[in-house]
């Protein structure tokens, strides 16, 4: 009896070593698991990955931010650690203190020095992105090399998401720079980040990132991360030539069924929008033409069409109905090309719109001007390389411009940046591009007041209240937001992460890092 | 007056029924057909059927409808591409092989320049640089096709302007328009017509190779594009949409330039028997 109890102990003692050792390694296996190289689709050019000569859109932020590296980062529930271990707030005074033993790809140390060269060096060289624009840090004080003090005029809801956000340059390389514009040796590119700078190809549109083997915040989760210039991403995704591709909604099933394919969605995380440049077409300063402009697009065939069902009618709020921020009560404009069709009537109303010349731009474009010429608007459609586009809109060389970017699921502090006469077209981003001669006094106090609230809920209400407003003044056109859905294999690589507020997480830094 | 020996070459006259069948079929899906070449007239990419011949593409647009659109597209940019380069062609040959001298040299490295220039780069920098627009397409073919008419051109003119009549011609007073269009003109028109129809099928191919590429006008409709929009379109080859979206296109192209080039070689062939 005891012998056979023991043998049943000794089974039973296997079974749990070996369940609890498989169920270990699957763990690893999807959490923890160190990979050669990630591959993503390239092809392309999105800007040299340094501050100053990416491209202003996510994926040129997203290759330069594995570069360099900034104070904080964040994952799925807020704000952390990363280059500062630790931070406070007194009053108006940020404490940061950086993680010991700390240093740039090439071996120097970094230090405070090199935090507040560049909060100096961004002042005097704004950079493509630039988190700590308007003055935002008004002054600091380097306590020791590990510590330093950063005072702001007055901390807003947004301050320490930007003071953590900033790109840290080596100031022994950038303070002999005097043009970061045509600085592109190979030194522009030795950041702090996980990964080192390999290889760039402007014309293929592909990058090579390899691990920086002494980070010491967290370890890179591959050894390289290459964006591959591919002709098709989904073959190259079936025929493992990348690990991670865009999946359109036709044939989602296929990998919805498919247990070896992980589907990860991004929730009308990109939408269209139509700018007008009011000094170029006043007759739009007539609220009612702009009501009529959005009653006349049908924006359900933009989302039935081009995203393929997949996707949402643009909130005249601007802000997406998934979008925890939502406001019900905003006003809807249905489509009606009759009613639009009457007020456009003996107007006589020609408009030359700019437009990107591939992908969904070009759809959207060939639907809206289908629509604009039904309802009596002439319509002269011009399209642009994507650059060339966003270049025309950011110097206000447009009357009217289709414009598509990513982020509208996170937290709307976009809407300052779009509406308020403040602080709209100040920054050579997509999110900053806003209606030209056109201001509404009211919108732009909301729009700067919630960034002063403090509490979560009150500044919640404060954004439903603009996005109402918003809608009911509508100077900009919201035709549609797309929801789409990416597949990658979790067996292969499965550290994919999306931020509290941002969904594009291949352009997340914690994506490619073990956590 | 005697009609030319290739009027009544059977071979050419199938290739010239076959090109007539297309027209007349495109003719029928731009003119009566009655869905429109622009505007979605069904759901996204329906298959083909009774209402939609060859189905729709992502926008609902008529996939027949866009084909006859894209047929008079390419037919027009190759026949305007074909007179800018046999206009160019002609005269410039012609003036190098009537004058010699500078006159020639000059000319003559012009057309080996271009000659010597690999076309489809500087053909794509150009389209990147000057837009997409189809006035600038023609151009640019253009500007590519001249070169090879020119130097055919001026090896004739060379050949025939030191003959005697030539020379007789000239000694009596004969001004070079009169040599030209009594004398000269005859003999060179059908090598210049020969290659200017060579031209449009070439034309036809770059035309779909820019729009292809992404360097045409992306709203207007050619068969270049209309393959580029299939070929973009996101998981196409995992769908059944790439048989009736990109196939008719490809198949269009194919056997349009094909009859044109089998023409003009069946044309000169015929010259040169004659």
């Amino acid at each position: 009896m005891k012998k056979r109890c023991l043998i049943l102990s000794l089974i039973l003692a296997s079974f749990i070593l070996v369940t609890g050792c498989s169920s270990d390694s699957t763990d690893n296996a999807t959490t923890d698991k160190h990979v050669e190289v990630i591959r993503l689709a390239g092809g392309t050019d999105w800007g040299s990955p340094n501050p100053f000569l990416n491209v202003g859109r996510g994926p040129g932020i997203g290759k330069t931010k594995l570069i360099f590296d900034s104070l904080l980062e964040a994952d799925e529930s807020g704000i952390i650690p990363w280059l500062a271990t630790e931070w406070s707030v007194e009053g108006n005074v940020f404490t940061f203190k950086l993680k010991d033993g700390a240093a740039f790809h090439d071996g120097t140390p970094l230090t405070t020095a090199d935090v507040a060269f560049t909060i100096d060096y961004y002042k005097a060289h704004p950079p493509v992105s630039n988190p700590i624009s308007n003055n935002l840090i008004q002054s600091y004080e380097i306590v020791d090399p590990g510590t330093i003090k950063i005072s702001v005029e007055k901390p807003l809801a947004t301050t320490i998401a930007k003071l953590g956000s900033f790109q840290i340059l080596p100031k022994h390389i950038w303070e002999k720079v005097a043009d970061p514009a045509t600085f592109n040796s190979p030194e522009a590119f030795i950041g702090s980040g996980p990964y080192k700078f390999s290889s760039y190809d402007a014309a293929a549109g592909s990058y090579e990132f390899i691990a920086y083997e002494d980070y010491n915040i967290a370890k890179p989760a591959a050894d390289k991360i290459q964006f591959v210039p591919v002709s098709d991403a989904l073959l190259a995704f079936e025929n493992n030539e990348i690990d991670i591709c865009d999946v359109p909604v036709d044939v989602l099933e296929k990998y919805e069924q498919d247990d070896s394919v992980g589907i990860i969605t991004k929730d009308n995380d990109m939408g269209y929008r139509i700018l007008i440049n009011f000094e170029k077409i006043p007759a739009f300063n007539d609220l009612n033409l702009r009501a009529a402009l959005y009653q006349g697009i049908d924006r359900q065939g933009i989302v039935d069409k081009v995203f393929r069902g997949s996707g949402a009618v643009g909130s005249a709020g601007y802000v997406p109905p998934t979008n925890i921020f939502f406001s019900d009560n905003v006003k809807t404009y249905d489509y009606n090309k009759e009613a639009a069709l009457a007020a456009f009537k003996d107007k006589n109303i020609q408009v030359k719109i700019a437009v990107g010349n591939s992908g969904a731009d070009v759809k959207i474009a060939e639907l809206v001007k289908l629509n604009l010429e039904e309802i009596g608007i002439g319509v002269d459609m011009a399209a642009y390389d994507t650059q060339v586009r966003d270049d025309k809109v950011y110097s206000g060389d447009y009357e009217m411009a289709i414009v598509g970017n990513g982020g509208w699921g996170r937290e709307p502090d976009y809407l300052r940046t779009i509406y308020s006469a403040n602080s709209k077209n100040k920054a050579k981003s997509p999110a900053s591009m806003g209606p030209i001669g056109w201001d509404n006094p009211d919108i732009t106090q909301l729009a700067e007041d919630q960034l002063k609230e403090m509490d979560p809920e009150k500044r919640k209400e404060m954004f439903k209240a603009l996005q109402d407003k918003i809608s009911q003044e509508i100077p900009i056109i919201v035709l549609a937001t797309q929801t789409t859905n990416v597949i990658y294999r979790p067996d292969y690589y499965d550290g994919w992460t999306k931020t509290y507020d941002y969904q594009q997480f291949e352009q997340n830094r914690l994506s490619y890092v073990e956590q | 007056m005697k009609k030319p020996a290739f009027l009544f070459n059977q071979r050419i006259t199938v290739l010239v029924a076959v090109l007539v069948i297309l027209f007349i079929i495109f003719a029928y899906g731009s003119l009566i057909y009655p869905h429109s070449w622009f505007q979605p007239s069904g759901g996204s990419l329906e298959p083909p059927s009774v209402t939609h011949v060859l189905g729709t593409d992502d926008l609902g647009i008529d996939i027949f409808a866009q084909l006859s659109r894209g047929f008079f597209t390419s037919i027009l940019i190759g026949l305007m591409a074909a007179a800018i380069a046999f206009m160019l062609g002609g005269v410039l040959g012609g003036l190098a092989g009537y004058f010699k001298g500078w006159v020639d040299e000059s000319i003559s490295f012009v057309i080996n320049l271009f000659l010597a220039i690999p076309q489809l780069p500087i053909m794509i920098v150009m389209g990147a640089f000057f837009g997409p627009s189809i006035v600038n397409v023609v151009l640019i073919v253009a500007l590519f096709s001249w070169a090879p008419i020119a130097k055919i051109v001026r090896a004739k003119m060379v050949e025939r302007i030191d003959s005697n009549y030539i020379r007789l011609a000239k000694s009596y007073g004969g001004g070079f328009f009169y040599i030209v269009k009594t004398h000269l003109l005859p003999d060179i028109l059908p090598v210049l017509s020969v290659n200017a129809i060579a031209v449009i099928g070439k034309a036809i191919v770059q035309e779909a190779s820019l729009a292809f590429l992404g360097l045409s006008d992306p709203l207007s409709k050619s068969w270049g594009l209309m393959m580029n929009k299939a070929i973009n379109f996101k998981g196409i080859y995992f769908m059944d949409a790439w048989i009736w979206w990109l196939l008719p296109p490809l198949f269009c192209l194919m056997g349009t330039i094909l009859c044109i080039r089998l023409i003009s070689r069946e044309i000169e062939n015929q010259l040169i028997n004659d």
